[in-house]
């Protein structure tokens, strides 16, 4: 847990901003700061929500919880806020570091909606993927897929743009979310053409929380 | 009010829980009314643990009405404040202390109560400090216990509770038991072990493959089946009477008059002065009537 949550990320984020103009040439100082945000977003945020509601559900504490007066919404809660709280603290301070030493981005507020529409996503994704995930082991398997998947789309979008396979780049999960944090790093992109690219994220959310509802499970399966 | 005060803690009408194609439990119908300790008991897989997770709010029911004190038990605001549970399994953080783990599940209840209080209820007070992961498997039972009579509950579910723990905890938590009775509480008891079930019950209900096969009192089960008188003849005795039966071993009387069948048995062995070896005369036992009931033997439910 202490890898995933917060070894990893500090150490990719370290060596992105390390080498930062080696990054910025082939991408642009906004390919990396999403890079960065989906590096705390799969690891920090994901695999740990995931792992930490494996862990909970097998040694049967969330059943425990729920023999308790707590709503549904509220267990999770406490059981996953930590693991947010700490990966919104992670993404401020690590771009926070990279802004000091790299210039600052063009577009503070949107870029928080973007980094925090991308969490929103990678939260109710974690709550679909504990849905098939029997144990804390089994998480380091069944976060593979999405982790990789949301890192690799943020790099192929972030360093190819999207004017080629546009819509395809933009329905990938993380795909708008990078266009969107690369744009409100970047600046120079008008607003109206920014917003939009919140939808397909919104999109993911939705889907992400559908499959949840349908996959979340309170108790190891018997 | 009136109405209110009168009406049964749980009433289960018609309850079906399915599981894909398994029926689990089968159109089950049971009342328990306050003050009352009502045991749940079944075979393997009988189907009681799922009937009990619709009751306690932890399972969505397939068809049926499930109320507690009235209300639908999936409201866990409503009825968690007035309900106690000890699960079959411990499901405690082992990080958390003995007495953080009583305070976080007792308050999330939304009872109140002092922690010390129950933690001496259950002897655990000299553990208050240690972390759950480092407590024996009795210890835990006994914490499961401490949070399910946290704040005194209008209803405990007890679901294995003695499973694990050394006569002497036994002891300690029936007496508890008995004292919560004392103030009212009402209690729904699962248990493998049918000797408390049968000391501490007001009433009985019998699962197998999914239905409710009787319910009573002990004495309204055992009394459906025949009591039993054993002996054994020396060679050369004549034929015993009450039509004893002697397919291998020991002659075999079963009776619903065990008293009075007893004095003929002992009166025809004085008449032609036969020994009676080894005679013992057992009343019905529940353990008789579980057996019935897996030989699908069993009495139709009482009321």
């Amino acid at each position: 847990m202490l890898i995933s949550n917060l070894i990893m990320p500090l150490l990719a984020s370290a060596f992105f901003i390390y080498r930062r103009d080696a990054f910025a040439e082939i991408g642009s100082l906004g390919y990396i700061a999403a890079v960065l945000v989906f590096t705390v977003g799969a690891f920090s945020l994901y695999t740990t929500a995931v792992t930490t509601l494996a862990a909970r559900r097998q040694d049967l504490f969330l059943k425990r919880l729920r023999s308790t007066a707590a709503t549904d919404p509220a267990i999770l809660a406490g059981l996953t806020l930590p693991v947010a709280l700490t990966a919104v603290v992670q993404a401020v301070a690590i771009l926070g570091v990279f802004a000091a030493v790299s210039g600052h981005p063009a577009n503070v507020t949107l870029l928080a909606v973007s980094i925090l529409a991308t969490f929103v996503m990678m939260f109710a994704l974690a709550l679909a993927t504990a849905g098939l995930t029997g144990s804390p082991e089994q998480a380091q398997v069944t976060t593979l897929p999405i982790s990789l998947l949301t890192i690799a789309v943020a790099s192929w979008v972030g360093i190819t743009g999207t004017e080629s396979l546009t819509l395809l780049k933009r329905v990938l999960p993380g795909g708008s979310a990078t266009e969107l944090i690369v744009h409100t790093w970047n600046g120079g992109v008008p607003l109206t053409e920014s917003l939009p690219l919140l939808a397909p994220t919104l999109a993911w959310v939705v889907v992400a929380i559908v499959l949840a509802l349908r996959l979340f499970r309170w108790e190891p399966r018997r | 009010m009136e109405q209110a005060a009168q009406r049964p803690v749980v009433e289960v009408e018609h309850l079906n829980v399915s599981y894909g194609e398994f029926q689990a439990v089968k159109n089950l119908t049971l009342r328990v009314e306050q003050g009352e300790l009502y045991a749940l008991l079944g075979t393997n897989g009988a189907g009681k643990t799922s009937a009990l997770e619709v009751v306690e709010g932890h399972r969505p029911a397939s068809s049926g009405t499930v109320r507690v004190f009235g209300e639908s038990p999936a409201d866990r605001r409503a009825v968690r404040p007035r309900m106690g549970i000890m699960l079959q399994e411990s499901g405690f953080s082992a990080d958390l202390t003995v007495a953080e783990s009583v305070r976080l599940i007792g308050r999330l209840s939304g009872r109140t109560d002092s922690v010390d209080r129950v933690l001496d209820v259950v002897d655990l007070t000299r553990k208050a400090g240690t972390r759950v992961g480092q407590l024996s498997g009795g210890e835990k039972r006994r914490l499961d216990f401490a949070t399910a009579v946290y704040g005194r509950p209008e209803l405990i579910f007890l679901d294995e509770p003695t499973t694990g723990l050394d006569i002497q905890s036994r002891d300690a938590l029936w007496a508890a038991v008995g004292e919560l009775r004392g103030s009212g509480s009402t209690v729904i008891l699962t248990t493998h072990y049918l000797e408390e079930a049968q000391q501490h019950a007001d009433r009985i209900g019998l699962m197998h493959q999914g239905t409710l096969r009787t319910q009573g009192t002990v004495a309204e089960l055992t009394r459906t089946l025949p009591a039993a008188i054993q002996f054994s003849l020396s060679p050369g005795a004549p034929t015993p009477p009450l039509g004893a039966a002697q397919p291998e071993g020991p002659y075999r009387i079963e009776t619903f008059e065990l008293q009075a069948d007893l004095k003929r048995l002992l009166d025809w062995a004085d008449l032609y002065d036969v020994d009676l070896h080894g005679l013992s005369a057992a009343p019905t036992r529940l353990d008789d009537v579980f057996r019935a009931i897996e030989t699908d033997v069993a009495p139709t439910p009482t009321r």
